[in-house]
């Protein structure tokens, strides 16, 4: 997801740019200023003339054509390495547990499930009758297997299935056991999970998709999964559609899968086609593709209106932006120098400069659709460039004669690590010329991005920009800031801790809320980075099919059960 | 003739052991590797994915591991798209010939008949036209000119299509199959084609005149041949002598892909995977990739030698 995000959020705005020219001359010749300056509300607009849909698409009677930008070919749920293929992968595979559009947890291909009074044993009920799409049973030793296969020592993908801390693991991952004791079919709808400590995040962990045990572990034998790279282009799955075809570089097709649990799906026939932010405006105008994602700026939105037949969708993510502070720096480990470069910084300029009215100040470390948002009584660090300097005069920072700060002898000159993207375009000389006004110098450094986290974990740098991966749960927002796991900053509150841990210790979402607003109140007190803003993303469908209503937590995929071709 | 293409066949041995030192250690050197982008491993996940990797051996280690893999003729394993990365290319590479070699055709035809033509009467209206029209040509961005073409005859006209290179969901073969990919070339190749037309008329009308003012054309001329054959018998062979260095050179381009090109016309080619592979540090595709094209200039050169040989007795004899 790492990649996936940093390939969204860098999408190359010359491309952006000239299209906009390119197109401009019919956009200004047609709009009129009926549309003008009326921002687009979260949710779904529909589309204001259907019989513009243009006559390519209505060519199509069976299929349904969404957009996707790099896939890789790599189709299995547990080994893919960017996100294009998760989204892949969530067309062919269901999961065991899903979220609801506010991260909640809700049934799957898992009927039901019940914890423990200690919340560490986790019994889980499959839904009866469940198969795969080749009419083969889906049964709790399936699951078993899934889990199992995670916990190989030569389990290469991006599931850190140690995180849930089920029991026995280590030792099958170190060959001291012949299975994962913490794995128990009780009975083929039944599965009984036992891990060593409690974990919120435990659940969507162990209620992923699942692997079918007769076709990829025929083979199966501990330390040996090569045998598995020969099935990612040839994935058996359990979700609404099966995997047909996939043309490298072009298109993935898939078709209705009439074993799926919650019905077959009323499309017959679903292709992913390859696209790019440059042209994919033109491919959905032109009527070949049917859904894609867009920009979410004004300009975009403008000519999607125009177009008449777009169902326009705009939805939070859950990401966030931010600059880290190397607070091992002796500058940085003042909580007031912290403070200060957070009032001195004028987000809210930046974010209306960068999302131009479609992204708001990020103030925690969770995005805003979450439950565990909220916003009461943290300090929301407004700008305020008289606070910025007193705080600097406290710590003992006092004016030099060029009007930057000196303090034991030492100028306050703080370097930026970041990656070429809009929003750091943005952020450099605005961060600049603000933190010039309090009295900090900056020198931003701009690198490419895994330049970035090299450098950023060798500790040379004093401030980071980079934004998160999405995130489904608030303890995947927060963990960063454990002191075990903030290797890089040297962040270290031990009540921050504390309350990260309770936070991940208890199951109930209505326990888990005050102890998550604690702990945001207690890190904008002492702040381990600068959180800068929370983003929304457009997405359109044209107006021949319905069903579309994605959000960040169920992708497009979500919708794919419900979508349909408007006779 | 043998003995002069063997030789310069035993020269490439070093040549390419001396590139794949340099390619390794230009990558292995880069900031960052493959494990390291990804923000959302712990510490420990991150160490354990590093050992699967070998991304902790040392550097030397990992280069004769390398070398080895190389020498068996494999060119190792892609991290991110987890095949090999022979099969990898093989998915792109030739989709990048394709369009290649397609644009190569034409903007080489264009490229040789408007030299010759502006170089028969220089500084003629014609000869004028053509400046201006290169200068214009060669100076348009290329994605702007891509997309230009994409708003005029894909979106306004319906002319052709957007990108790709086959309609999308088509299981069309044979003919109709070659019909679709040739629509769906008109784009890309006439984008490449206004692209890289223009330095090589550039090119060949300054080869054509620097000939045209020599001694030789000068006598032919006096012989009281005519015009025609003094050009195209007398002048074209000469000019043409350095333009096959020219050619030699194209070789690798062929195959590494037109980046921008590709990209917004949305074709399959390598070059998006060239970029792919350096933003996720996916070692073994960029080293592989990179030691290909290096394999390739340097067969480019050998032929570009051989075909001048051919061409030019004067240096069959002098070596």
């Amino acid at each position: 997801m790492a990649r996936l995000l940093n390939r969204l959020t860098t999408t190359p705005t010359h491309f952006t740019l000239a299209l906009k020219i390119a197109l401009l001359s019919s956009v200004v010749a047609f709009s009129g200023a009926a549309f003008a300056d009326e921002p687009l509300k979260e949710g779904i607009t529909p589309a204001t003339d259907a019989s513009q849909v243009p006559a390519a698409a209505k060519l199509r009677k069976d299929t349904v054509v969404a957009g996707i930008s790099e896939p890789q070919g790599i189709f299995n749920p547990y080994f893919f390495v960017n996100g294009w293929d998760e989204n892949v992968t969530n067309v062919i595979f269901s999961r065991l547990i899903d979220w609801d559009s506010h991260g909640k947890l809700v049934p799957g291909l898992a009927e039901s499930w019940t914890v423990s009074p200690d919340n560490k044993v986790y019994t889980i009920k499959l839904r009866p009758n469940l198969t795969f799409s080749d009419g083969s049973p889906l049964t709790a030793e399936d699951v078993a297997f899934t889990l199992t296969v995670l916990y190989d020592p030569k389990y290469d993908g991006d599931t850190d299935i140690t995180l849930a801390n089920i029991a026995g693991g280590a030792e099958y991952k170190a060959g001291k056991a012949d299975s994962v004791s913490g794995l128990k079919v009780i009975d083929p709808l039944t599965l009984q999970v036992t891990t060593t400590q409690p974990g919120a995040t435990t659940l969507s962990k162990i209620g992923g998709p699942v692997l079918s045990k007769a076709y990829y572990g025929k083979d199966y034998q501990r330390g040996n999964l090569d045998y598995l790279r020969t099935l990612h282009g040839k994935p058996l799955g359990n979700g609404p559609y099966v995997y047909e075809k996939y043309i490298p570089g072009q298109e993935i097709r898939f078709h209705a899968n009439t074993h799926f649990y919650r019905g077959t799906p009323p499309t017959p026939r679903f292709i992913y086609r390859v696209t790019n932010p440059s042209t994919n405006f033109q491919l959905f105008q032109t009527g070949e593709t049917d859904y894609d994602a867009f920009t979410s700026r004004p300009d975009d939105i403008e000519q999607l209106k125009l177009l008449g037949f777009a169902n326009i969708n705009l939805y939070g993510s859950s990401d966030y932006s931010q600059v880290e502070f190397n607070v091992r720096r002796p500058a940085l480990q003042d909580v007031k120098v912290r403070q200060a470069l957070i009032y001195g910084l004028d987000r809210q300029k930046l974010i209306d400069v960068v999302y131009q009215g479609y992204g708001k100040v990020a103030i925690e470390p969770i995005a805003p659709i979450s439950w565990a948002y909220n916003a009461d009584g943290v300090n929301p660090y407004k700008f305020d460039p008289t606070q910025a300097k007193r705080l600097l005069d406290e710590a003992g920072w006092k004016p030099g004669p060029d009007g930057i700060r000196v303090k034991d002898g030492k100028r306050l000159e703080l370097t930026l690590l970041a990656s070429k993207k809009v929003l750091n375009d943005a952020l450099i000389p605005i961060a600049k010329e603000n933190w010039q006004q309090i009295g900090v110098l900056l020198k931003p450094q701009v690198v490419d991005f895994n330049a970035l986290m090299a450098q950023r974990k060798s500790g040379n740098y004093d401030l980071a920009s980079f934004s998160t991966s999405t995130l489904n749960d608030p303890h995947d927002g927060v963990w960063d800031f454990y002191s075990t796991e903030a290797k890089e900053s040297g962040y270290n509150n031990p009540q921050v801790d504390k309350l990260i841990n309770d936070g991940n210790a208890v199951l109930d979402i209505e326990k888990r809320k005050p102890i998550y607003h604690q702990l945001y109140t207690v890190l904008a007190e002492d702040p381990p980075v600068i959180f800068l803003g929370y983003r929304q993303i457009l997405s359109a469908s044209s107006a021949r099919v319905t069903g579309f209503k994605p959000d960040i937590y169920n992708g497009l995929t979500g919708s794919l059960p419900n979508v349909k071709i408007v006779k | 003739m043998r003995n002069f293409i063997l030789r310069r066949l035993l020269q490439t041995v070093p040549m390419l052991l001396l590139a794949s030192l340099i390619i390794f250690m230009l990558f292995a050197k880069t900031p960052g590797d493959f494990i390291d982008g990804n923000i959302t491993l712990t510490a420990a996940r991150a160490a354990e994915l590093k050992a699967i990797y070998g991304l902790d051996q040392p550097l030397f280690t990992r280069y004769l591991h390398w070398l080895g893999q190389l020498l068996r003729g494999d060119l190792g394993f892609s991290l991110q798209y987890q095949i090999p990365v022979s099969q990898l290319l093989n998915q792109y590479i030739w989709n990048s010939f394709l369009l290649a070699s397609v644009a190569l055709v034409f903007y080489w035809g264009i490229g040789l008949a408007v030299g010759i033509a502006s170089a028969l009467k220089p500084n003629s209206l014609f000869d004028h036209l053509v400046s201006v029209a290169v200068f214009a040509a060669m100076s348009f961005p290329t994605f702007f000119l891509c997309l230009l073409l994409i708003k005029w005859f894909a979106v306004d006209l319906h002319w052709l299509p957007v990108g790709g290179m086959t309609n999308t969901g088509s299981d069309d073969s044979g003919l109709a199959w070659m019909m679709q990919v040739a629509a769906h070339l008109v784009l890309p190749v006439m984008a490449l084609v206004m692209l890289q037309a223009g330095s090589l008329t550039r090119y060949f009308r300054a080869s054509m005149l620097d000939v045209v003012k020599m001694d030789f054309i000068r006598t032919a001329r006096a012989k009281g041949l005519r015009e025609r054959t003094v050009i195209f018998k007398h002048a074209l062979r000469n000019a043409l002598l350095p333009i096959i260095t020219l050619l030699g050179f194209e070789l690798p381009g062929l195959f590494s892909g037109a980046i921008i090109t590709e990209k917004v016309f949305n074709w399959p080619g390598a070059g998006h995977i060239h970029i792919d592979s350096l933003a996720a540090r996916d070692y073994p595709v960029l080293m592989g990739f990179t030691l290909f094209l290096a394999v390739l200039t340097i067969l480019g050169n050998l032929l570009a030698d051989v075909l001048y040989a051919w061409a030019d007795p004067r240096i069959r004899v002098r070596s």
